[in-house]
């Protein structure tokens, strides 16, 4: 049974809080993802501290292609297709380094740093001059932007600019990191591969349903506080009758967070936030950066109560350990995670180590709390295939209908318990790309109403 | 015959040969049979366990291979931490070990590079290989470099540097010791 391209937008119910599963492993969705979301939407590439020096470049997923984030000689940033214009070869094939020109291995046709074709091997002797290199440079993605040293590149000339396209939500979402200080990424860009498909990996980072539960073993160890500072264990909180009682379990978020104390943000282009509030957030995270006079002008007087998590559409996740990490397509059934960890220049020592420590042990393959995430979404995405276990719907129903969307301060927010929202936000986004929508349509049917 | 002087430095680089190859053989067996508690007893307090994160880099730029301790890496553990893993994986919550993965260690390639009496820096390869579930199967191969501190009951690992032979990791986690 293949799905009705043209109606795409009905494996999506935000009325009853359902997804069709098969939007998680079938080819033809996964195609049309590529065209509609990847190859449309602004995607986030890499930070301009990677790229200091002139040459330096860094190697980015778009979709299935790659490009090369490069800087230039007058300090300006390209984009380009990591593809020889003449037999497609990759002209680079290391992921980040430091280069005056970009050779293809294939038969040495040389591209200088802005993508210009410099050198066609025997142009004269073999082509008899008979080609015009100027047609045949590296091809640069369609718009290169850039907002507080996150650069973005988006294979549309039509979409709107970046920092349009961004809003005030995903702005708030890269200010949660910016606002920080001098934000530079630390060495070391983590990249694994889970085979799942990616939207589970993107639907995850709103859900503080789960760390509870998937993630019971983490807080059990008390390591998540910091290096040296060994909690005590919290208690158990199931056993092996698991959460049978009546009303199920009463559950409380392991590191302090109340669960209650939910901060919901959705805006335009399918991008959102969803977490604790800071009062609420899990301990061991420091907050008092909020009170930089920075801070507080970039974040406003809403985006400074929210921890997290923000999502900037369709793949970067800003996480609470001062992390971005993208969820990169491969095929339906594997993604590919890349961890951005970013430190002030100007922290001190103990600082950094302590920022490190947290990324290096929290999220990653070997992350007390990501080691578990893993199997919960390849084990998800294999029952999307068998026939009678797709024909069940994703449920998103937490709080359905329930909440009232409060527009303040250019943001629109609900309070709650925690919920299911910034999940559902997500995928009545991602239907509206898939259907081929105008940037006009997205932006319209994006726009929040008064309920979710 | 007698034994000459070069005869007597062989023999006595066998024995500690034997005893670090003995050594890390019933490492990797305690590892294998999911023995994590008397596995961290091998371990010096004051123990760093690293495996950095590794970039396909061209070969001028070789030397900005790996990553540094300071910077992003796969591991990079104290005693404290690994005690915390062990923990972890002792509370019956570790989903990502439960059902546990069918793991085997082999630890080849031997070569004690140094003894200073105290210490003894052992390099060696390894193959992890774990399946998991009914059909996941994962494959990580690399090199240790160990620094093994002699103390009475034989050795204590003072200092492990894990290199993987992958850069992009081919798996969803890390959640086995190497």
């Amino acid at each position: 049974m293949s799905i009705d391209l043209t109606q795409v937008e009905d494996l999506v119910s935000v009325e009853r809080g359902e997804i069709d599963r098969r939007i998680f492993s079938d080819p033809d969705i996964f195609e049309q993802e590529m065209e509609q979301i990847f190859g449309r939407a602004w995607l986030f590439l890499c930070h301009e501290s990677q790229l200091r020096k002139t040459g330096d470049f860094f190697e980015a997923p778009m979709g299935r292609d790659n490009v090369l984030v490069v800087r230039q000689k007058d300090g300006t940033l390209r984009a380009l297709l990591n593809t020889c214009a003449h037999r497609g070869n990759a002209v680079c094939r290391a992921e980040e380094g430091n280069t005056k020109n970009f050779m293809c291995t294939y038969h040495g046709w040389t591209y200088d740093l802005a993508g210009n074709l410099i050198g066609v091997p025997g142009l004269d002797q073999f082509y008899q001059g008979d080609l015009d290199r100027s047609q045949h440079g590296l091809r640069s993605v369609a718009q290169l932007d850039t907002y507080k040293g996150f650069i973005f590149g988006t294979m549309d000339p039509t979409a709107p600019p970046l920092d349009v396209y961004l809003g005030a939500t995903g702005r708030l979402g890269l200010d949660l990191i910016a606002a920080r200080g001098d934000m530079e990424v630390l060495p070391g860009i983590q990249k694994f591969i889970i085979d799942c498909n990616w939207k589970f990996t993107v639907d995850n980072l709103f859900d503080w349903y789960h760390p509870q539960i998937t993630h019971m073993s983490a807080f059990q160890t008390g390591l998540l506080g910091g290096p040296g500072q060994l909690p005590e264990v919290p208690p158990l909180l199931i056993d092996s009758s698991g959460a049978a009682t009546p009303d199920g379990k009463e559950l409380v978020l392991p590191g302090g967070g109340r669960s209650a104390d939910s901060i919901v943000i959705v805006g335009e282009y399918g991008h959102a936030i969803s977490g604790p509030s800071v009062a609420a957030s899990p301990v061991g995270f420091n907050h008092e950066w909020r009170n930089r006079p920075e801070a507080q002008e970039a974040l406003g007087p809403v985006g400074l109560t929210v921890a997290g998590h923000p999502s900037i559409f369709p793949t970067a996740w800003v996480a609470i350990t001062t992390q971005l990490s993208l969820r990169i397509p491969r095929t339906p059934m594997q993604t590919e995670v890349w961890w951005f960890t970013f430190v002030d220049r100007n922290a001190t020592p103990e600082e950094k180590g302590l920022a490190t420590f947290m990324a290096n042990h929290a999220f990653g393959p070997a992350g007390l709390l990501e080691q578990e995430d893993g199997e919960n979404w390849a084990q998800a995405s294999k029952q999307t295939v068998g026939f009678s276990s797709r024909k069940m719907p994703q449920l998103l129903k937490m709080n359905l209908g329930r909440g009232k969307v409060i527009k303040e301060d250019g943001l629109a927010r609900i309070e709650s318990s925690t919920n299911e929202h910034g999940q559902l936000w997500t995928y009545a986004a991602w239907a509206q790309y898939m259907r081929g929508a105008t940037w006009e349509e997205i932006r319209a049917a994006t726009t929040p109403g008064d309920y979710l | 015959m007698t034994v000459d002087e070069r005869q007597v430095g062989d023999l006595t680089e066998m024995l500690t040969h034997f005893e670090v190859e003995r050594f890390l053989y019933k490492e990797a067996a305690l590892l294998d049979s999911h023995q994590y508690a008397e596995w961290l007893e091998l371990f010096a307090e004051d123990v760093h366990y690293f495996m950095p994160l590794r970039r396909t880099r061209s070969k001028r730029e070789l030397d900005q291979e790996f990553t540094k301790p300071g910077e992003m890496a796969w591991f990079d553990d104290n005693k404290g931490v690994l005690a915390g893993r062990v923990a972890k994986l002792a509370t019956g919550t570790a989903w990502a070990e439960d059902p546990p993965s069918r793991t085997r260690h082999l630890i080849t390639n031997v070569r004690v590079v140094e003894d200073t009496g105290l210490e003894v820096r052992v390099d060696s390869n390894f193959h992890l290989y774990r399946t998991r579930l009914k059909s996941e199967e994962r494959s990580w191969i690399g090199s240790r470099q160990d620094t093994l501190r002699r103390v009475e009951s034989g050795f204590l690992i003072a200092k492990r540097t894990i290199l993987l032979e992958q850069t992009v990791l081919l798996s969803a986690n890390l959640s086995n010791f190497f």
